[in-house]
């Protein structure tokens, strides 16, 4: 059952800039949020309904970048044109993200504030080298993944602030992404991509608090068991930690082999 | 100028919607879901609920033709919108493809994942009319269905597509 | 299978429940709300075990809406207690908690929301105890009681024909063992010391299972003047009835419990669930209560037993069981339920089915401060197959024997007897094991780290035989039928609507079936073992013919026919020179008006073709086709083939269905299903983390056989189906992944770590 809470409808960002504060939170798809407000883990006093503002929605390319607003959901995003010709590993991670309703009700902004470890995107996106856009009645501040996510379920957003959109620097890299998902979120999830600069990168997610990033100057540089060596996996219902190091390195192995065959 | 919904008290917002081609207007709690509303307050008690965790696909309707699950979506969200549930698959007497498609294959036993089945199928099949067995499965795979083993509601889509592309089967 | 002499039965006629069903009509309990209804939640336990010290309600009394908070102190003056076998199970928890989620208090409010919030405020004071998680720890010397007075076992025949129990009025020890059981013949000893070969599988772990009936536990219950009228998700309502009838000291006939469809059952909604809570919510407050549990809620109210089993087969050199020595410890969780029973069952059902000349079997339920174990589908059964049949396929390789051959040496023939003094095997395993391996064997990809396993097991089926069907012939000709038996899902609607057909020659379309509604229906005990084709069939073959016979006294008296000139015809009865009269017409003629109705009445007890118990074994053969991949350990199941051993079957689709649901339920026990404890509450209480098979999961192969030799005791030779596919599919499966990997496992389910354990010599101990 979830709480009480107030809802707005705000029609425009400024709008929801002025309402935002620290119990008075951004609602999209609420995939996340209103699950953490019927278990009690959230109790936000308010709701600032971001799904009838337009210019969350767009999705659009510049010269330099592939700009996803954040309220964009995981289907709109996986069927964009922009998103198909430039960053087909991105529809591919984004068709397999949870399910169908989760795809049609879920965003993009939404996964990454809940910063949720298991997640695909954040490891992809780091991948990519993206950048998120965070707006306030301060100001705007643009943030490396790095940089925007802290730790599990933690990140730099404060709480007057809004993440307005994602920007991906183009040519987007190409590469490949694999996961070993049992249940709703991937145990592990690997990308590795080539940069637009010939740089190899691989980034593990989900089996580590923050997405482990690793690059070098061709994949020969990527050593998976430095990077087994690296991850501090926690033993848990989806597996043990001796298990979680165990995977990371398969999958590792996996994505680079794809990515060296040329993947998306 | 925020469109604020609701009371002063703010806990309530005004809604006006199309349910199954029918208008409504009406006040809803915030914390009411879609699934609370369309079975407490419209008494269209076709959609189900289970998980409450959008992971067994039971309550799946569909709000401007994309499905979602109504356990996790707030009444108040379908302001403006229309929704489709299961209610609203029949013409009059004459049933959808997909439910005859169901009754034929014995694509349900007790039934209750069986409205959400068929949302989600419909959504599939608006999207994709001619599916691939493997597309099926990657498409319903966030419903469950305890009773059947899946594969006469893999054979039902299948054959209610064909028909729904006027192919016919035999 | 192509001949049939019926018109009806046979056919795989369309289901008319699958009409409601496709267009949201189908009531389902959850779906009925009487007016003036107040909503109720439950206040549950946050401790494993502890002393209840106080119950502060006064701040959740003082919040708008709310009309009453109960509690054991409130009914007290009740009998606060139910259980069809141990009356242990307290209504609400008295004295102490057993379990983390035992209910503790129920609040009554006028909606939903308002008796949710203040659920949140009632403050319970605990005092806590030290708790038992396990039945390692239960067992352990001086652990300990989860219960401090002992409970008589129920001395009905009803519990006690079915399993070696001990005698009614033995007092029990003050122990954790809920139910024991001991059963054998020979000399075990003897026969392990001079045997060619005696196999051992120590320690196979069968896990905690969830039913996860996708309705989950709600009733709605309203209590005026000494009448109780519950609708609610009962496979059983007489037998829900009999449990609300001592709580409220009322004549049974005081109490309705109704059932409309059910949302899934498999077991897991036998016997009484939510219906006293909301029934002494109604009689506190005056009003109907509905009470509708959550998908956590309905964990922690029924999960099935987990086990820990030990298996000891002698061998001759050419393969012949000698004997065989079997210990079980089921883990039944804080109140014994419908332990027992599965605990006999489980013990009945752990050897075979296999000529076993010597044999031992010792197998305990346990109580634990974990949530209370009963019913799932096939109890029993699957917890000793999975040890059992490894323990074969283990022998097998050992031997230099194929392991169908081994199996094949050993199987109980046609009418043999697998339990002394028992019904003889109803089926011919030999030859449907040859289909089974048949159709494996024919699609064997012969894949690197792919393997094949099968395996069988024979149910003692049926449940006690206390059936009762009415039908009800009328002016039109049309039938209308009365039975106590549940529709779940498994289609008893429409397979009793083709048997009415069928006997009595009328048109399906003009049968009608009403079920579960104490108040009207015919009596029936169950719905669960698979009975209901086969038992209520029987009644219900019965009941045709005492409406033919009374029809034809009627056509009799109101024609001046003798009566032994009228013979049976399809929708009627034939007079002299074939003159044919349709029931409508002799029920007119009889009553002198358009009106009137001829009842028949059939009844079905231990006698004649149902004395012998069980009333038919129920078999599961079935096999897998796995693929391992050996860095991940993620299986991949590529075949599946089941044979459905039924006798007859009355709709083939449905057995077809019931075959591959079972199996599936099999496959998601062999491969992903376990509630699991952290401490005192389980870390997976939810969907998400209790994996059940999805669409992607079907594997691409599926052989769904039926073998019809009509060597059942029901209607045309039919046995009853829906638990036998799901049996054996957990040691199939286990068999498969030994085949593929060469390691034989000790535990499921089998995740890929598992896999990955089994294949790199890891300790498995999590």
């Amino acid at each position: 059952m979830l709480p009480e809470f107030t809802l707005s409808r705000p029609a425009d960002i400024d709008e929801v800039l002025r309402e935002l504060n620290a119990d008075v939170v951004p609602y999209a798809g609420g995939t996340e949020l209103l699950l953490a407000m019927k278990m009690g883990l959230l109790v936000p006093s308010g709701l600032v309904d971001l799904k009838r503002i337009p210019a969350l929605r767009e999705i659009s390319a510049s010269e330099s970048a592939i700009v996803i607003g954040a309220g964009a959901t995981h289907d709109e995003v996986a069927r964009h044109e922009l998103i198909q010709a430039h960053a087909p590993l991105l529809v591919q991670v984004e068709q397999n993200v949870g399910n169908a309703r989760v795809r049609s009700q879920g965003t993009i902004g939404g996964n990454l504030c809940f910063a949720e470890p298991r997640s695909d995107l954040l490891a992809l996106l780091a991948a990519f080298d993206a950048t998120v856009l965070l707006r306030s009645v301060r100001g705007d501040r643009t943030l490396a993944m790095a940089e925007f996510v802290l730790g599990p379920y933690w990140t730099d957003r404060a709480e007057d602030e809004l993440l307005v959109s994602v920007a991906i620097p183009r040519p987007c890299p190409t590469g490949a992404y694999v996961k070993l998902q049992v249940t709703e979120r991937p145990t592990v999830g690997v990308a590795a991509v080539r940069t637009a600069a010939g740089r190899c990168r691989v980034v593990v997610g989900s089996v580590t608090e923050v997405p482990l990033v690793v690059a070098g100057a061709s994949w020969d540089d990527i050593d998976a068991d430095g990077i087994v060596a690296q991850v501090e996996p926690v033993s848990d219902i989806a597996g043990s930690a001796e298990y979680k190091k165990h995977i990371t390195g398969v999958y590792v192995r996996r994505a680079v082999a794809l990515a060296r065959d040329g993947a998306v | 100028m925020s469109s604020a919904t609701g009371s002063a008290a703010g806990s309530t917002s005004e809604i006006a919607t199309t349910v199954n081609g029918a208008a409504y207007r009406g006040s809803v709690a915030n914390r009411t879901t879609l699934a609370a509303y369309l079975r407490d307050e419209l008494g269209l008690k076709g959609t189900k609920v289970s998980c409450e965790l959008q992971v067994c696909g039971v309550c799946s309707v569909l709000v401007d033709g994309r499905p979602v699950s109504s356990c996790t979506y707030l009444a108040a969200d379908i302001d403006g919108r229309t929704v489709e549930t299961v209610e609203g698959l029949a013409t009059g007497e004459r049933m959808h493809e997909l439910q005859r498609a169901f009754v034929r294959n014995f694509a349900l036993q007790c039934g209750f994942c069986t409205p959400g089945f068929l949302m989600m199928s419909k959504a599939l099949l608006e999207r994709n009319p001619d599916p691939t067995e493997d597309e099926i499965r990657e498409y319903l795979d966030g419903n469950i269905c305890r009773c059947t083993g899946y594969q006469p509601i893999i054979a039902a889509v299948l054959e209610a597509a064909a028909e729904l592309r006027g192919v016919g089967v035999d | 299978m192509t001949e049939r002499e019926h018109g009806v039965v046979g056919r795989s006629v369309q289901r008319r429940d699958l009409l409601e069903k496709v267009t949201g009509a189908a009531v389902y309990a959850v779906d009925v709300e009487p007016s003036g209804t107040l909503h109720a939640k439950v206040v549950r336990s946050s401790y494993a075990h502890a002393q209840l010290v106080r119950i502060d309600a006064e701040a959740a009394l003082a919040m708008p809406g709310v009309v009453a908070v109960v509690t054991a102190e409130d009914i007290k003056d009740l009998f606060p207690r139910f259980g069809h076998i141990v009356a242990d199970h307290y209504i609400l928890a008295t004295g102490k908690v057993r379990y983390y989620g035992e209910p503790v208090a129920l609040v009554v409010a006028e909606t939903l929301a308002a008796a949710s919030d203040a659920a949140a405020q009632v403050e319970v004071h605990y005092s806590e105890l030290p708790a038992v998680m396990s039945a390692a720890d239960a067992l352990a010397p001086s652990a300990p009681l989860v219960h401090d007075e002992a409970f008589v076992v129920s001395p009905d025949e009803s519990f006690t024909a079915m399993a070696a129990t001990p005698t009614a009025d033995e007092v029990l020890e003050r122990d954790n063992v809920a139910h024991e059981v001991t059963l054998g013949w020979g000399d075990v000893d003897a026969a392990l010391a001079s045997a060619h070969l005696v196999v051992s599988n120590e320690g196979m772990k069968f896990p905690m299972l969830y039913a996860y009936a996708m309705e989950p536990y709600n009733a709605v219950a309203t209590y005026t003047d000494h009448q109780l009228d519950v609708i609610s998700t009962a496979q059983h309502p007489f037998m829900v009835r009999t449990d609300l009838a001592r709580i409220f000291d009322l004549p049974l006939s005081r109490v309705r419990v109704q059932v409309p469809y059910l949302g899934g059952g498999y077991g897991s909604k036998s016997y009484t669930k939510v219906e006293p809570l909301a029934a002494v919510g109604s009689w506190a407050t005056g009003r109907p209560v509905k009470l509708v549990l959550d998908v956590e809620e309905a964990i922690y109210t029924t999960r099935a037993d987990s086990a820990e089993v030990n298996v000891r087969t002698a061998f001759d050199a050419d393969g012949t069981i000698l004997a065989r020595d079997i210990e079980m410890i089921l883990d039944s969780g804080a109140y014994a339920d419908n332990s027992p029973l599965v605990v006999a069952k489980a013990a009945n059902r752990s050897f075979g089915p296999y000529r076993v000349p010597n044999l031992r079997v010792r197998g305990r339920s346990v109580y634990t401060n974990t949530s209370p174990a009963s019913s799932y589908r096939g109890f029993g059964a699957p917890q000793g197959s999975f040890a059992g049949e490894i323990n074969l396929d283990k022998a097998a390789d050992l031997l230099g024997i194929d392991s169908a051959e081994l199996r094949r040496r050993n199987l109980v023939g046609p009418g043999e007897e697998i339990l002394p003094g028992k019904r003889g095997l109803d089926a011919d395993l030999r030859a449907d094991l040859e289909l089974l391996v048949g159709s494996l064997r024919r699609d064997a990809s012969n894949a690197q780290s792919s393997g094949i396993g099968y395996a069988l097991t024979a149910s003692d089926a049926g449940a006690f035989p206390v059936s009762t069907a009415h039908v009800r012939l009328q002016t039109d000709g049309s039938v209308v039928v009365l039975s106590g038996s549940t529709e779940m899902g498994q289609g008893s609607r429409s397979a009793l609507a083709q048997i009415a057909a069928e006997e009595l020659g009328v048109e399906l379309i003009a049968v009608s079936v009403s079920q579960s509604d104490t108040a009207t229906v015919a009596y029936e005990r169950t719905t669960g073992a698979s009975r209901t084709t086969t038992l209520t069939g029987l009644a219900l073959q019965r009941a045709c013919a005492d409406a033919r016979a009374k029809a034809a006294d009627m056509a009799a008296e109101v024609f001046g026919w003798p009566v032994e000139t009228i013979q049976p015809a399809p929708g009627g009865v034939l007079g002299p020179e074939e003159k044919f009269v349709g029931f409508g017409e002799v029920i007119m003629r009889w009553f002198g008006a358009a009106a009137g109705e001829i009842t028949g009445v059939g009844l079905v007890r231990r006698d004649g073709a149902t004395q012998k118990m069980p009333p038919f074994w129920e078999c599961g053969i079935v096999g897998v086709e796995v693929s391992v991949e050996p860095d991940t350990g993620q299986v991949d199941v590529r075949q599946l083939v089941t044979v459905a051993d039924v006798g007859f079957a009355i709709n083939p689709h449905a057995v077809e269905g019931q075959d591959l649901g079972a199996a599936t339920q099999g496959l998601g026990a062999a491969l992903f299903e376990e509630l699991v404890y952290e401490g005192p509450q389980l870390v997976n209480p939810n969907v998400v983390d209790y994996r059940v098979p999805r669409m992607r999961d079907v594997p691409a192969k599926i052989d769904t056989i039926i073998v019809e030799r009509r060597d059942g005791i029901g209607p045309y030779g039919a046995k009853g189906a829906g638990e036998g596919a799901l049996n054996p599919m957990t040691a199939a499966v286990a068999i498969a992944v030994g085949r593929a990997t060469g390691k034989w496992p000790t535990r499921v389910p089998l995740t890929p770590e598992r896999v990955w354990r089994l294949l790199n010599d890891l300790p498995d101990d999590s």
